[in-house]
């Protein structure tokens, strides 16, 4: 009986990958269902195991069976490690994602799993949390916190109870590498988290995610079940979200698992000291804590040895938008963004040529081509005006209108705000109606109020279309500087860059000097 | 007088370390872990905020605080950021202010901008923030989207919400939260959409927030403001003075404009309530200006007769000679007087100091005999003195907290918060009541025991709890042998461990299953700091003072007493009945709780003043009715009680005052007893009069005259013209000077003063040369007798039970929004909550007599029968009904018999057995009283001079 | 005693004693008698405790011997001084 691999992945399914695995059922062949390779443009993805190993063949369709069995298929790839997309990346986390059953324990273990752990139990836990801040791994999350100082206060908090939360909110536009990676290889973030919690003395953990990923929430269910024995003494439990952006936040996430109304904390007190239920919580992103086995397994420095600056180890890039080859791309850091863009990526679907790409979700800075040369890393990006976030990046061909863009940012954040922060709370939506009298060319006149004589101070001259464009960049520097947390933080980061290198999409005609600091 | 706002420092108070820094140039030095912006404040530099307030935790939600630190990147919010050694902050740099200016803009361009006619001109926190940042121009223009069409909520009776005015603050969410603990607001939406609500978007009154105004007080602007306010404008001046309800003692601003009072404020540096408040002190003073209020005084000949009202002089001639008459024709013992725990310490001093010396018996007694007497006897007996050994403050240390006979939430509310905010924390709770009180489970609380006891068991159940701590071994034995009496706890425990004792053997008796007895006892002795708190569910039976005696034995038992976080605590009915019952208000005691036959007390006092004073007891409240129905006590005088409401068996309360012939009545209504009065004498509000009050933490705290008596005097100095015409020369002329003869004659309150009192704000006594400080816990080192001594508690029942007839137990109690008899609650806006007693019946018995909800029905006992509405509920168990007694229509107290506690006659208000029928209306009784207390109230009207 | 708000003085007396003694009941007769008459001289008013002595050798007012003795002891003692 042959036997041949169909990934079960969300995107894999919404592109037919079930019907596809019937049709191979049906002709007689044993059909084991994987994660997702990551390039959905080969979906779906059919690998054929034969004496040379497994061959695959995408995108297939279920008429295709015959064809794939015989080896005639015109969409033959060959070897999978072999195609351009794969051959360039460096797969530390997602190693086994679309090579195994993603729920076979034994599959997992003949694969490298449990390596990291077992060492880490080797370990003591502050050798544990020596290793990890060794390997030079920052928060995945997007704000690219040294995760092991993070774990050394929680090591170094005195308490009874100690959490471990993942938090499995992927909500950036663009970003899927949490599903791909919970769908694909759920065991390895169960590793991640029990060395986590073996480290800082937590006994159990919370993996927050969003209810979007009705897969994802039903492979972690199935596979905590079936590693329990596997990571005791410790514990894990899914908890679903309801919908929130802001919930991805980490303290708006510890007061939805605590079944509150997932609002900003703020900080001090760190989670790490102060978190879920009071009790000094690790909180990291589902990459984060997946980066950790290899770094338990291989060594600390096998992964710092890759990357650039101060951005160490692998990044699982997500290329989405208008691109020809969207997929997650796992590479040290460093690649330069023209790279991404065109060589992985492909340019772009339509063909036209690229103008904008966005780096880091909805709330990520747009970049022209002209600044294609960035290298993909922290602090290139930050200093650029930008961030990586989550490695999410859009490509965006030249029809795209560049106001809208920066008035979908504010209308993304009026929608998503918490209303607890001021600046977010009203600048968001004050920033949308700005945004659209730019968009409209009409400035506004004194209104009602401001024209009645009781008002002595208000403006009454109507106000022109550079004191608007100001007026703009005032609100996003109040949102920047002021907002609680990073929601209505980094809105004005779409927004200024967009104004800033797409000036003409608002009316101005000339560049503006640079966003206001 | 004047009117200064209390200083708002953002953030609370910590304790730490010191830790320096820099806030603009100037050098601070703080407890670490205080925010900058607290650390700010200390050296009055004001930053900008509306979200802080330092009665809550910083929330870091305006965005107004921002600072500079040197070395920091971005402007961290000072509320939310605490300080750290060598800081450099800067508070005002030209990018914090166009970022504050920033925000304002974004809060301006959606708020009504009515400053001047708002509600809240010149006392709103976003007006004051908004000329700090100097905002000019809101750029936004103010046609966006915004708030203002939002309706006001008008359904509380005292205060408004208005949504348009609102900041989102959530001030008032956080208030209700984390001080109040009710849990009854919430922000609604999200975003821009984010809104206050009330429960689940119902209207205030209709939600569940019980009106302590914590959130009306925390609002920033008018969104939340008090109806006295729009009516009458804000305060021009304040005085801070002391809450006449509940025993809790909460201090607040009486804030005023000319002789108006506009509302009454929590004071922040009040001990007791630490800023808090609830909807009876907080808002239901209207009874002071109400139109029932009696000014002049009155006399008659019959209580047939209607009233005539008549010059101070002649009222108080005619008490004097009444008095005078009625000893020479029936004997000296043939008069007595009641004092009123709602009068100051002051004039309950006077009032049996006017009966010892005056009227030369012991004939007094006060509400306490039929509240906390078994209180003073139980801890006298066991501790060696007559009050509760901590302070409010301990509760934040305890670890198990066991509340028996006691519904803290309705009856003490103000400490309730504190003491569920500690719950919150994680303290665990034991409930022993009949009912399941609102403690039991409420948000984010659930007790660990709820041990719902047949009324009528505690001494059973408590005495068993006893015994699960000395056969399992869970004694502190090394506290016992060190610091009690060591015979008595030998026989103590030989008794306790016997196994009829057991929670086995009485588990069918109490009702309580044995296993969850034992657990509580096990938690309770084993828990950490264990805190008892126990109410008049403890003291109203026929073994009051053996159930308190048993409390006490079980803290004793398991080291409980004499550290913070434990302790055996009454929590008292009355704003001063700890005072009164040290004043000296009860027949066998002088001030100070001591005996009237010890001579040494005795010759004391009559050096003092200058008479033989009677070393036998008086007569007990019950025992003066008694004799008068027997005729050998004929005149009495009641000052701010209404025993005819308030005391059991109302027929045979009824039948003795019918019998005198001369009750004079001081009151500010014409109350029920005042319907068989032959003279009243119009009192004063605790508004109108200088003196101290005793909270149920020994607490003495100043009562401070915000208005003239609206009757011309204050009841102290009425009790002064009745001495005076008694032939006594009292000299007294500000209250001061009886506090100081207190202390002269009252060892434990040797130190106390007016004037050490306004310098600290209050003290607990003992206050003296041995507790120079006062004393915020009883028993530190050794108990106030010595050896703490442990009495054996049998249990004797009742002798009140059910049967064929009488099948249900009725037990009664209060509710938050009424107190006591009413009389100043029903002339407030609170019948809102309570416009009528109800008598509460499980479902079971209810379809068992088909009762529906809402019905009409007859309650009977042995004593009587009155009609009162039906309210069906699982909170209380089959086979008992609970009602209240405020409301006079009802009078529950018709019901009530007067079998009482053993030891002290304390009345055994909580077992009653009842039956219960449907019915059409009020009883024969009810009819009768009603047409009688009518007829007796008549005024007569004087004819206009031609 | 089906209707105590129509107890006689007496009876009031009576049953006052009694209910005292009843507490002290765990202490033995004796001293449960001594424990009363304590209590009692401490607590209530002369005239109660006049008419109590004298009940005690009214042959004609029903009292439980504990409790004729305990009103016996009130008038052997001056308990007060």
């Amino acid at each position: 009986m042959t036997r041949v691999f169909i990934s079960r992945d969300m995107a894999s399914v919404a592109l037919g990958a079930d019907t596809v695995a019937e049709a191979f059922a049906k002709a007689g062949c044993e059909v084991v269902r994987t994660g997702s390779r990551g390039l959905f443009a080969i979906e779906p993805l059919v690998e054929v195991e034969t004496d040379a190993g497994r061959i695959a063949y995408g995108p297939i369709g279920p008429g295709d069976v015959k064809a794939v069995l015989d080896g005639t298929h015109a969409n033959r790839i060959g070897p999978i490690g072999e195609h351009p997309f794969f051959s360039g990346q460096q797969r530390f986390t997602f190693a086994r994602c679309g090579v195994i059953d993603p729920l076979s324990m034994r599959g997992y273990a003949a694969n490298g799993g449990w390596k990291g752990l077992d060492a880490a139990h080797a370990l003591s836990p502050q050798e544990v949390v020596d290793a990890v801040k060794a390997s030079g791994l920052r928060g995945r999350g997007g704000a690219g916190f040294p995760t092991g100082i993070k774990w050394q206060t929680v090591l170094d908090t005195p308490a009874h109870e100690k959490f471990i939360v993942c938090n499995a909110d992927e909500g950036d536009s663009g970003t899927f590498a949490d599903r791909m990676l919970m769908e694909g290889d759920p065991f390895h973030l169960i590793e991640g988290m029990a060395i986590a919690g073996h480290a800082v003395g937590a006994r159990h953990g919370f993996i927050y995610i969003r209810s979007e990923y009705p897969f994802a929430v039903e492979t972690m269910h199935e596979a905590i079940a079936r590693a329990a024995s596997r990571i005791e003494p410790f514990t894990l439990e899914v908890r679903v979200g309801a919908g929130a952006y802001v919930c991805g936040e980490e303290t708006s996430l510890l007061d939805s698992i605590e079944g509150k109304r997932g609002e900003v904390r703020a900080k001090p007190p760190l989670p790490a000291i102060e978190g879920l239920w009071g009790k000094p919580t690790v909180i990291n992103n589902v990459l984060s804590l997946s980066a950790v086995p290899f770094i338990l397994a291989e060594g600390p420095q096998a992964y710092a040895d890759v990357g650039f600056g101060r951005s160490r180890g692998t990044m699982p890039i997500q290329i989405a938008g208008n691109v020809k080859n969207g997929g997650l791309y796992e590479v040290g850091f460093g690649l330069t963004l023209g790279e991404l863009v065109n060589q992985i990526g492909g340019g772009t679907a339509s063909g036209r040529p690229v103008r904008a790409v966005q780096v880091g979700g909805p709330l990520g800075a747009y970049f022209p081509p002209s600044m294609f040369h960035l290298p993909f890393d922290y602090e290139a990006f930050a200093e650029a005006g930008g961030l990586i976030g989550h490695a999410g990046i859009t490509v965006f061909d030249d029809t795209v209108d560049m106001a809208k863009m920066a008035r979908f940012a504010m209308e993304f954040c009026a929608v998503e705000s918490c209303g607890k922060c001021t600046p977010c709370r009203i600048g968001s939506t004050r920033g949308t109606e700005l945004i659209d009298r730019i968009v409209a060319k009409a400035p506004r006149k004194a209104d009602t109020v401001e024209t009645l004589p009781q008002m002595r101070n208000a403006g009454t001259a109507a106000r022109t279309h550079d004191e608007e464009i100001e007026l703009l960049r005032d609100l996003c520097d109040t949102m920047k500087h002021g907002s609680l947390c990073a929601l209505g933080g980094f809105t004005p980061y779409p927004v200024l860059s967009a104004l800033d290198h797409f000036p003409e999409d608002f009316g101005s005609a000339h560049v503006h000097a640079a966003a206001a600091e | 007088m004047t009117f200064t706002r209390e200083k708002d420092f953002g953030t609370p108070a910590k304790h730490g370390e010191t830790v320096s820094l820099t806030i603009d140039g100037q050098p601070v030095s703080v407890p670490a872990g205080t925010s900058i912006m607290r650390a700010a404040a200390m050296v009055d530099t004001a930053i900008p905020k509306l979200c802080a307030t330092d009665s809550l935790e910083s929330f870091g939600s305006c965005r107004l605080c921002l600072v500079e630190i040197e070395g920091r990147k971005g402007y961290p919010a000072s509320c939310t950021t605490p300080v750290a050694p060598e800081m450099v902050v800067r508070t005002e740099t030209d990018k914090l202010r166009k970022l504050r200016r920033g925000v304002m803009e974004l809060y301006i361009s959606d708020h009504p901008l009515d400053c001047l006619t708002c509600s809240a001109n010149g006392d709103c926190e976003l007006q004051d923030q908004a000329g700090a940042v100097g905002l000019r121009d809101v750029r936004f223009g103010y046609e966006g989207a915004n708030h203002l069409e939002g309706c006001k909520d008008e359904s509380n009776p005292y205060f408004t919400f208005d949504p348009a005015k609102c900041i989102v603050c959530s001030r008032c969410v956080r208030a209700c939260d984390d001080v109040q603990g009710t849990l009854a607001l919430t922000v609604d939406g999200r975003g821009f959409a984010s809104k206050i609500a009330a429960s689940q978007g119902e209207d205030f009154l209709s939600s569940e927030c019980v009106s302590c105004g914590a959130c009306v007080q925390a609002c920033p602007t008018s969104a939340l403001i008090e109806n006295t306010v729009i009516d009458k404008g804000t305060p021009d001046k304040s005085v801070v003075t002391t809450c006449a309800y509940c025993g809790v003692g909460c201090t607040f601003r009486a804030e005023m404009r000319g002789e108006d009072l506009v509302r009454m404020v929590p004071w922040k540096e009040g001990k007791a309530n630490h800023g808090h408040s609830c909807v009876k002190g907080r808002f239901a003073w209207g009874y002071a200006q109400h139109r029932d209020r009696i000014l002049n005084p009155m006399v008659r000949t019959s209580v047939d007769e209607p009233w005539r009202e008549v010059s101070w002089e002649e009222a108080i001639t005619h008490v004097a000679s009444e008095f005078r008459r009625i000893q020479s024709s029936y004997g000296t013992r043939a008069i007595g007087g009641i004092t009123s725990s709602r009068c100051t310490n002051e004039e309950t001093f006077l009032v049996q100091k006017l009966i010892r010396q005056g009227f030369g018996n012991n004939n007094v007694d006060t509400c306490a005999r039929v509240c906390h007497s078994p209180t003073g006897y139980g801890l006298k007996t066991t501790f060696g003195t007559s009050a509760g050994t901590q302070d409010f403050d301990s509760v934040e240390q305890a670890d198990v907290i066991l509340v028996i006979g006691a519904n803290p939430t309705d009856g003490h509310p103000v400490f309730a918060s504190r003491m569920k905010r500690r719950l919150r924390e994680g303290a665990r709770l034991i409930v022993v009541d009949p009912r399941r009180i609102d403690l039991v489970r409420s948000p984010h609380i659930e007790a660990a025991y709820h041990l719902p006891l047949q009324p009528g068991t505690n001494v059973a159940l408590l005495t068993a709890m006893a015994h699960v701590i000395v056969t399992e071994g869970l004694v502190d034995e090394a506290y016992v042998r060190e610091r009690c009496d060591g015979e008595a706890y030998a026989e103590w425990a030989a008794f306790v461990s016997e196994p009829a004792r057991s929670p086995e053997a009485i588990e069918e008796l109490t009702g309580v299953p044995a296993a969850d007895l034992r657990a509580a006892a096990r938690l309770y002795a084993t828990g950490g700091n264990g805190a008892i708190y126990y109410g008049l569910g403890v003291t109203e039976h026929s073994q009051g003072s053996s159930t308190v005696m048993a409390i006490a034995n079980l803290a004793m038992a398991t080291g409980n007493v004499g550290k913070p976080g434990t302790g055996v605590n009454p929590l008292r009915g009355q704003n001063n009945v700890q005072g009164s019952c040290d004043m000296g208000s009860f027949p066998h005691e002088l001030p100070g709780y001591r005996h009237v036959s010890d001579n040494a007390t005795r010759a004391l006092f009559e050096a003092d003043w200058g008479v033989t004073l009677d070393a036998q007891p008086g007569l007990r409240i019950n025992n003066m009715l008694d004799a008068a129905t027997d005729g050998t006590f004929k005149g009495i005088f009641i000052q701010g009680e209404d025993i005819l409401q308030s005391d059991p068996n109302t027929k045979h309360v009824a039948a003795g005052l019918a019998a005198m012939e001369c009750v004079v009545v001081q009151d500010l209504f014409l109350n029920e007893t005042a319907n068989y009065a032959h003279v009243f004498l119009p009192g004063s509000t605790f508004l109108e009069k200088d003196g101290t009050f005793t909270n149920a933490e020994r607490r003495i705290q100043m009562v401070r005259k915000v208005m003239e008596p609206k009757n011309g005097y204050a009841d102290w100095e009425v009790v002064q013209l009745v001495a005076n015409a008694m032939g006594l020369r009292w000299t007294y002329t500000h209250p001061s000077q009886i506090m100081d003869e207190i202390a002269r004659l009252t060892p434990t309150f040797a130190g106390v003063s007016f004037d050490v009192l306004e310098e600290r704000g209050s003290v607990q006594w003992p206050m003296n040369a041995a507790a120079p400080e006062g004393t915020p816990t009883m028993h530190l080192d050794q108990f106030v007798r010595g050896k703490g001594l442990f009495v054996v508690t049998d249990y004797v029942p009742t002798d009140e039970r059910t049967g064929p007839r009488f099948p249900l137990l009725l037990t009664t109690g209060r509710i938050l929004s009424q107190y006591n008899v009413g009389a100043q609650t029903r002339r407030t806006e609170n019948g809102a909550w309570h416009a009528e007693d109800r008598l509460e019946i499980h479902p079971h018995d209810a379809e068992n007599r088909g009762i529906r909800d809402g019905d009409w029905v007859a309650l009977r006992s042995r004593a009587g029968e009155t009609t009162l509405r039906a309210l069906i509920t699982d909170r209380v168990a089959p086979g008992v009904v609970y009602t209240t007694f405020h409301h006079p229509d009802t009078q529950a107290n018709v019901i009530t018999t007067d079998f009482s506690d053993w030891a002290t006659n304390c009345p055994e208000y909580k077992v009653t057995a009842v039956q219960v029928m449907p019915s059409n209306g009020p009883s024969d009784w009810q009819t009768r009283y009603r047409e009688q207390s009518d007829r007796s109230r008549r005024i007569a009207t004087v004819e206009p001079a031609e | 005693m089906s209707d105590h708000a129509m107890m006689s003085t007496d009876e009031r007396l009576a049953y006052m004693a009694e209910h005292i003694l009843r507490n002290f009941a765990t202490r033995g007769e004796d001293e449960a008698i001594e424990a009363t008459a304590e209590h009692i001289g401490l607590y209530w008013d002369p005239s109660m405790k006049a008419r109590a002595t004298a009940m005690a050798d009214e042959p004609g007012v029903p009292l439980s011997e504990a409790a004729r003795a305990v009103f016996r002891r009130l008038g052997e003692e001056q308990p007060l001084t």
